[in-house]
């Protein structure tokens, strides 16, 4: 099972009520957004004058780049089927992948605040909230949960629920009878693009234009800062598997003092 | 530890991360509307209990809710399960209705002006002093120059029960901008030619095609209304939409008519010319059902496409693919009677030609035309009749003069503005403002605030310190819409081809007011005691206020409580049934193509085209619509929707911004012809969806209250560059379409070229 969203541009009317919905129901501080929208043109594109909407939100990839780079402390934690039952242990930072529904998660005890997932997603869709630190943090990252603990009680996520034009399609890409699929059967896409190739799962349909213009959104490059997380995650843990990147240390080093400065630099 | 420098360097500069101490380390307090922030927010479906019976006032399109309630403090609203109109959807605006009610620079208490009128110090004082303070000045005023003395602004649900109260007192002089310079002209127009007011009862979901005559549906959110659109579309209907700009609708249109401001009335003549000529216009409805055909035929002979196209400045070749398109579909043709059309100083004409069109396409009373939805009935509060000595009626400043015999209901805004100033033909001399912020929807604010130091005595309520309450002597502060029983809602199933169901909701509250907010039946109550009314008061709270017009219904709110705030039956279709002939509330039961009693009034009886003035050479028309996410100001200071929304983007022309040297994401502020500058800035669009001689703001923005501190000074109030005035013979109401600017950037003065 994958959950998915589809976002038929074709219907969206831009009404931020999305974002907003979202907001109420996870009281999401108003720095921060897990659900957000653009307005794009009017403008341009090679199939005529367009002005649609970027309703964006986690994609819960399929090879998330957030969840490689959580330095936490792994644990095993046993994973559960909702529908068949089945169980599933494995060792996981402080964001992973569910092995069943597909969604991409994180345990906000545990998780440390660093902001390397945040940095590593090419989607800007995770934030840290520093005022949530505590003894062992610096704050906690957060994100869209395509609303699990909704789902999980039977209702839509919130933002699908309040979407006065029906256009967020919630379901699972995996069964070939599911709305979300048959979307994906007619086109939707994923926002990708020729160096951002991270399976999102949060995809959209629309006419040529609107795409088009949508189009311009997609991350043109994985951030810089995935590499050097990564490296510094992967170092981080445990010292089996932590010899084979000894030879990296130097590189990421290297690559942490630029970035800092550049960081300054702004 | 690993840092994240550039994320701390966002913080910085993110004005509300300057509340330095966590949030988590704040003590959770109902009375600041501050909340702790949960680790792990258990959202609103857990531990909470669901109050029905909300009806949303966001906007004036009145969804109907329920709150999520955790520990007596509403943490969400949703779409109530059982409505048949917006069923469980909520738009922006609606979900962030919490933010209102918890909003910290709401009114709390009664509160007496000891500074200035517009230069406000205020002091917080008892109920008892603040009514007795009002209840004094506004009896002094009618003892010295009767109630005709009086002047009320008004607009809302929470007005109504205070309205009734001051046509019981005798008071002549009514004004409420959302009916006057928003639905009433286009009301006035429909009702003098078909005989009935539409509203906006256009079966778009139906339609096999559908006109829209600047209409932005999309960014004008009214929901059901929207989903009826979207069905429309869904459905396969063909839209054309005519406006300057490449709005949210004209993008998802099939035709856009890249239209000239201010000739829309030439292309609804040349519309209506070309039909009448191939003949393609539906002749059997007309027939039977219209008067004045041949007549409208001479009239509009002269728009031929090659006159209307250069009027219009658009391809003939559009008018004519328009015209076919509308005709083949006809009757189910949603030619959508618009809402707002105070644009021009000509616009009842343009209201009469749209009328018009529908009838040609006889899409009236079918799948996809016009229809007239039928809704459930309930009652009204009155005061009791009492004699005057002097007739309100023949009191009205419009009926004196003898002027505006179109008008809407109520008094037209400029002219008693005219008679605060002037006194004549009497004086005016106390104003009661009740939740309206009039000085951002009359033209010519100057004129306002002269007409506001002219008073002896100003008394305001409202929910919010809006910019017109600092001109209030004294401030009363309202429950608002979640935390009070009020309007009363009746509808239908929001699509007409379902099976047919009627509704009826009332407001009632999902939450207590904090502080010292009172509601409206209150407040007038004591007001009235004061005044030495009491033996008339007709109702003794809010509940007493509702149920007395749910009576009607049979209805009441104990049963509306049981039945989880909405009452259902089995309507009644809207669609004629075969063999039934429409009725038309008209003189002659016609509908009225040529109008007998404008001809009567020496207005055109025919709907009639004037040019409007063309923008001087270095402005562009500054021409202004709608924020999807907000309610022009009254959302002005709604942290959530300012979030989404902060300011309002200026649409300029891309070649033009290329001449002019203005780049997408500038920052520019506006000066219109006569020289005045806008307080306020804004960003830049640059784009290609907008025509040249015009530029485009949404109106509502550039609050100038501090004590809005959300909204404060975001953006460009569009309202206060409106100087010049074109007041229509017919209704009395000024176009707002008519005045022009140019571009202030790095305080220099930029011509936009033409």
């Amino acid at each position: 099972m994958q959950y998915g969203m589809i976002i038929d541009l074709d219907r969206c009317v831009g009404c931020h009520a999305c974002a907003v919905a979202c907001r109420a129901e996870w009281e999401i501080p108003i720095q921060y957004a897990r659900n957000w929208l653009r307005r794009l043109g009017p403008a341009n594109t090679p199939h005529g004058l367009a002005a649609t909407y970027y309703p964006g939100l986690c994609n819960h990839c399929q090879q998330p780049a957030c969840v490689e780079v959580c330095p936490a402390d792994p644990v095993n934690m046993t994973f559960k089927d909702a529908k068949t039952g089945k169980t599933k242990t494995m060792e996981v930072a402080a964001t992973w992948k569910d092995p069943f529904n597909g969604t991409v998660q994180i345990d906000k005890k545990r998780c440390i605040g660093c902001g390397a997932c945040a940095d590593a997603c090419p989607y800007g869709a995770r934030y840290v909230n520093p005022d949530l630190a505590d003894d062992d943090s610096e704050g906690k990252a957060d994100k869209c949960t395509y609303c699990m603990p909704r789902v999980a009680t039977g209702l839509q996520p919130a933002c699908v629920q309040t979407c006065l034009a029906e256009a967020r399609i919630f379901g699972d890409l995996d069964d070939p009878n599911s709305n979300v699929a048959k979307y994906v059967k007619k086109g939707a896409v994923g926002l990708t693009s020729k160096n951002v190739q991270i399976g999102p799962n949060t995809r959209y349909i629309g006419n040529k234009k609107d795409m088009a213009l949508l189009m311009t959104q997609a991350p043109q490059e994985m951030p810089e800062a995935n590499l050097r997380r990564t490296m510094l995650a992967d170092m981080l843990k445990p010292v089996g598997r932590q010899m084979k990147n000894i030879g990296l240390a130097g590189l990421a080093g290297t690559l942490l003092v630029k970035t800092l400065a550049e960081d300054e630099k702004e | 530890m690993a840092m994240n420098l550039t994320r701390r360097n966002l913080l910085k500069t993110a004005s509300l991360a300057a509340a330095s101490v966590p949030l988590s380390k704040v003590v959770a307090k109902a009375e600041t509307g501050i909340a702790k922030v949960p680790l792990i927010p258990p959202g609103s479906f857990k531990k909470t209990k669901t109050v029905t019976g909300g009806v949303c006032e966001m906007c004036f399109w009145r969804c109907q809710l329920v709150g999520k309630v955790r520990d007596n403090r509403l943490i969400k609203l949703e779409g109530n399960p059982k409505s048949i109109d917006n069923g469980l959807n909520l738009c922006a605006r609606g979900n962030s209705g919490i933010k209102l009610v918890y909003d910290p620079d709401r009114l709390k208490y009664p509160m007496k002006n000891i500074g200035k009128r517009g230069a406000p110090k205020w002091k917080k004082i008892s109920w008892e002093e603040a009514l007795d303070t009002c209840a004094a000045k506004l009896q002094a005023t009618i003892d010295k120059y009767g109630p005709k003395g009086i002047g009320v602004w008004y607009h809302g649900a929470s007005a109504h029960y205070p309205t009734a109260y001051f046509e019981y007192l005798g008071v002549p002089n009514m004004y409420e901008p959302a009916f006057y310079q928003c639905r009433g002209q286009t009301a006035m127009a429909m009702m003098q030619t078909l005989g009935f007011v539409p509203n906006e009862d256009v079966d778009m979901a139906n339609s096999k095609a559908m006109l829209l005559v600047g209409c932005h549906l999309g960014e004008n959110i009214h929901l059901s209304h929207v989903k009826n659109f979207l069905k429309g579309l869904e459905n396969g209907s063909k839209l054309v939409v005519v406006d300057p700009r490449f709005s949210a609708s004209a993008a998802k249109a099939h035709i856009w008519v890249k239209i000239k401001p201010g000739t829309d009335t030439a292309f609804l003549l040349g519309l209506m010319n070309y039909m009448l000529g191939k003949g393609c216009y539906n002749k059997s409805f007309v027939d039977k059902h219209c008067l004045g055909l041949n007549k409208l035929k001479t009239h509009v002979a002269e728009w031929s496409i090659e006159k209307t196209a250069k009027e219009c400045d658009i391809p003939g070749k559009q008018i004519v693919e328009v015209a076919e398109l509308l005709c083949e579909h006809a009757p189910h043709v949603a030619v959508h009677p618009g809402r707002h059309a105070a644009w021009y100083g000509n616009d009842f004409q343009r209201v009469r030609a749209n009328a018009c069109l529908t009838a040609l396409l006889g899409a009236i009373d079918c799948p996809g035309g016009i229809v007239q939805i039928k809704r459930m009935s309930t009652g009204h509060v009155h005061w009791p009749k009492v004699e005057h000595e002097e007739d309100p009626e023949d009191m009205a400043l419009a009926e004196m003069e003898e002027k505006y015999p179109f008008r809407p209901p109520g008094t037209p805004p400029e002219l008693m503005r005219e008679t605060m100033v002037t006194g004549k033909p009497y004086p005016i001399k106390s104003m009661v403002i009740w939740g309206t912020n009039s000085i951002k929807t009359m033209p010519n604010q100057e004129e306002t605030m002269k007409a506001l130091a002219n008073m002896d005595f100003i008394m305001v309520t409202d929910v919010s310190p809006t910019d017109i309450t600092m001109w209030a002597d004294i401030l009363l502060p309202e429950a608002c819409y979640l935390e009070r029983y009020d309007h009363i809602e009746k509808g239908t199933q929001w699509n007409q081809s379902d099976k047919p169901q009627q509704f009826v909701a009332a407001r009632m509250p999902l939450v207590e007011p904090m502080f010292e907010r009172k509601d409206s039946v209150w407040m007038i109550n004591e007001l009235a005691r004061r005044m030495g009314h009491e033996k008339d008061i007709p109702v003794k709270n809010q509940e007493e206020f509702v149920d007395h017009m749910l009576k009607e219904a049979d209805l009441s709110i104990a049963k509306l409580r049981k039945l989880d705030g909405i009452y259902i039956q089995e309507g009644e279709s809207p669609y004629l049934k075969k063999g039934d002939e429409p009725e038309f509330g008209t003189d002659s039961g016609k509908i009225e193509l040529y109008s007998e009693a404008m001809d009567d009034e020496d207005f055109p009886p025919l709907p009639t085209y004037t040019r409007t003035e063309e923008p001087p050479k270095g402005y562009a028309r500054m021409i202004y619509g709608r924020s999807p996410v907000h309610t022009f100001n009254r959302t002005a200071n709604n942290a959530w929707l300012s979030r989404e929304v902060p300011e309002n983007p200026l649409w300029l022309n891309d070649e033009s911004a290329k001449k002019m040297g203005i780049k997408d994401g500038d920052r520019v502020s506006l000066e219109n012809q006569a020289g005045k500058r806008s307080a306020g800035s804004t960003v830049v669009k640059v784009t290609p969806g907008i025509r040249k001689d015009c530029v485009f703001i949404a109106h509502g923005f550039g609050t100038f209250n501090p004590a809005m501190t959300v909204g404060y000074n975001k953006g460009i109030d569009d309202n206060s560059l409106n100087t010049k005035i074109n007041r229509e013979g017919e209704t009395g109401i000024s176009g707002m379409r008519i005045n022009f600017v140019r571009i202030i950037k790095n305080g220099k003065t930029i011509n936009i070229p033409g």
